[in-house]
């Protein structure tokens, strides 16, 4: 920009000044074609015309005039005007009439040359050639000058706008370098890093913002990972302590063989807890990765859910507590993983509710949007503070109820798990002392199922 | 005599299958090579093939699509430990029969054999006595030492199961999947309530009991 800006500016002033210097020229050849035709035979008006020209330039002068016959003769001259610039110098007026040349005389100096006839010959005066050189030298030193000058400038102007460039660029950077520099710190030991907006330009503090919120669900994510792998290492050091030390017992001497099979049932049993509980994080990492297959189907809610409903018939009449479900609907779901979130609903509210004790599903239909389903327990309730945690993985109220009931402490992650896939979502409610309730929404427009 | 060929790499896999399927009057034949045991499968006649999906050399897709290609149409059973929905469907239309999804119980494995095999001893009388209980299907009526036994629904149907497979052991899931359609895993302890609760009904009140508990496996309706 700067470049073409002052490449512009050198061209307008070279292009005026030259054009300025023919027009000069010019103008003394008319005007000295003018004497000529006019008063041919007055040389002395031509001779003070030549010599008032150059009135005021001492010694040196500015513009030298010659008239030469048509054999080539010098007519008259500025005097001292031969040895400077000879006759031959001028271009041919023959083919170039009124045209300038630029000529470096042996002195070294500059002269912008024209030369002309006097009149196209039609008049009955004879023909003269008017050499008219215009000295250049002090225009050329000028110019030499200002490109000096030019180029200074020139130079300088990049130089500072590169620096103010890199500076600018800096400074604009500067938040981003720090955002570099936040996130090479963050490692898996050192997740609290977060970058503190408050000083930043507001185009960056979306940015800032956003990184941090990336951060802090990453952080969560982290955290509640590792809290999974460490409870899941403790869920199998349980069943596993217990079938090595059975069958190190039960190698360690001679033993009858009802002996025998009943270590091996027993061994049996934990198996099955085993399988039970890969089955379910397996089910919990699919569901994760958003791999389950969900196959969309309209249900019908109360038949479902009066099929679960069957199925815990003994438990609930064993434990003296009523199961109804209330209102009608479909959903939009795929059948076995309704079933199991109901089933893991139910059986999670059972564990909770005393005898005498009543378990309520409500159907309701949200107009356009989808379908609620809510579980109410008359239970003991659960504490607000554990109230956000139950659909964690391995979330248990009493640590004491650990191992009793199969699969505790991964149910109502399948139920969140299952609702997710579904493309709806589950709060749970609760007062102590009288009951919680969970609500399930399935949305009527599901998400597309991956395929 | 039924002859069956198990294609395992997994050792002891195969080796526990052996011997439960053996024990339960199949002969049996293991192996843990991809190309050998479809080479053994094309040469001689079995009736059943256990096939494990992922082989060492090549997997169970490909063996099976070469058997079926090969003309031959005996029942094919998956093992898989990959229970996506898609490797179900890509079992069932390349042309299995059935698939288990690793781990198993091994009971549940014999009752598909058996249903494979259409040896499996369903009863479909209209009635049937064993000892002295008797039930009468079509009617929802049992009775036992001539007095009526007071069932719900859903007890009937247990108690129905367990007559008609009769001798047989059923696992837990099986009878959630026959009497209750539950075919997921569930919290199997409901089970083991249902049965304490048929029990009192059916067995409780006699000196002869009739349903049995197979430690770790199932139950069994036996006469003993």
């Amino acid at each position: 920009m700067l470049i073409f800006a002052s490449g512009f500016l050198y061209w307008v002033l070279l292009t005026t000044l030259e054009k300025e210097d023919e027009h000069f020229l010019q103008s003394r050849v008319r005007v000295l074609e003018k004497i000529l035709q006019e008063q041919p035979e007055r040389t002395t008006i031509l001779e003070r015309e030549i010599a008032e020209e150059n009135a005021g330039f001492a010694g040196q002068y500015r513009t030298y005039s010659r008239i030469l016959s048509e054999s080539g003769q010098i007519f008259y001259e500025v005097p001292g005007m031969n040895q400077e610039i000879p006759p031959a110098a001028f271009p041919d007026p023959n083919e170039q009439a009124g045209k300038t040349k630029k000529w470096q005389s042996a002195t070294n100096r500059t002269y912008l040359l024209i030369a002309t006839w006097s009149d196209d010959g039609a008049t009955p005066q004879p023909r003269r050639q008017i050499q008219v050189a215009l000295d250049e030298t002090g225009e050329e030193v000028l110019i030499r000058k200002y490109e000096r000058y030019l180029m200074g400038v020139l130079l300088a102007g990049i130089l500072a706008s590169a620096i103010i460039g890199i500076v600018t660029a800096r400074r604009g950077m500067k938040p981003l370098a720090d955002i570099a520099q936040a996130a090479e710190r963050i490692t898996a030991s050192h997740m609290q890093e977060r970058m503190d907006a408050t000083q930043w330009p507001s185009e960056l503090v979306l940015l800032a913002q956003a990184f941090d919120g990336m951060l802090d669900r990453l952080e969560d994510s982290f955290n509640r990972l590792s809290q999974f792998s460490a409870d899941l290492a403790h869920e199998l050091r349980t069943p596993i302590n217990n079938l090595r030390g059975e069958a190190e017992v039960a190698l360690s001497r001679p033993r009858e063989a009802e002996e025998y099979r009943e270590i091996l049932a027993s061994s049996l049993e934990e198996y099955s807890r085993l399988s039970h509980m890969t089955d379910n994080l397996l089910f919990l990492a699919k569901a994760d990765a958003e791999q389950a297959g969900v196959t969309f189907l309209p249900l019908d809610a109360p038949a479902e859910i009066g099929k679960i409903i069957t199925f815990y018939e003994a438990v609930a009449a064993e434990q003296n507590v009523r199961m109804v479900c209330e209102g009608d609907g479909t959903v939009n779901a795929d059948p076995v993983l309704f079933r199991r979130a109901i089933s893991n609903l139910l059986s999670n509210a059972l564990c909770y509710t005393p005898s005498g004790g009543k378990i309520t599903f409500s159907i309701h239909l949200i107009n356009g949007k989808g379908t609620e389903i809510i579980c109410s327990d008359t239970g003991s309730g659960i504490a607000q503070e554990h109230l956000s945690k139950i659909f964690d993985r391995f979330y248990r109220i009493k640590p004491s109820q650990a191992m009793q009931a199969e699969g505790a402490g991964l149910g109502l992650a399948i139920v969140k798990s299952i609702v997710s896939l579904h493309g709806g979502d589950i709060t749970a409610q609760s007062v102590v002392g009288e009951g919680t309730s969970m609500r399930l929404f399935f949305p009527t427009k599901a998400l597309s199922s991956p395929t | 005599m039924m002859r069956i060929l198990v294609i395992e790499d997994e050792r002891k896999t195969a080796a526990f299958l052996n011997k439960g399927l053996s024990e339960s009057g199949f002969i049996v034949d293991t192996e843990g090579n991809g190309e050998e045991g479809l080479f053994l499968a094309l040469s001689k006649d079995y009736d059943l093939i256990i096939l494990d999906v992922m082989l060492p050399d090549r997997d169970g897709w490909s063996i099976l699509s070469a058997l079926r290609r090969a003309g031959k149409q005996m029942p094919v059973l998956f093992l898989t430990a990959r229970d996506t929905v898609r490797d179900r469907v890509k079992g069932l239309e390349s042309g299995a029969d059935d698939y288990l999804i690793k781990p198993f119980a091994f009971s549940e494995l014999l009752a598909r054999v058996r249903i494979l095999l259409r040896r499996a001893p369903i009863r479909h009388n209209e009635s049937l006595q064993i000892a002295d209980l008797e039930i009468e299907f079509e009617r929802q009526k049992a009775t036992r030492s001539g007095s009526r036994l007071d069932l719900t629904s859903k007890e009937f149907a247990l108690l129905s199961l367990l007559m008609r497979r009769a001798g047989e052991i059923l696992s837990r899931t099986m009878i959630a999947e026959q009497v209750w359609d539950i075919n997921f895993d569930s919290d199997t302890n409901i089970i083991d309530v249902a049965i304490r609760r048929l029990r009192s009904k059916v067995d409780d009140p006699f000196e002869k009991k009739l349903i049995h508990t197979v430690r770790g496996v199932g139950y069994v309706f036996e006469d003993r």
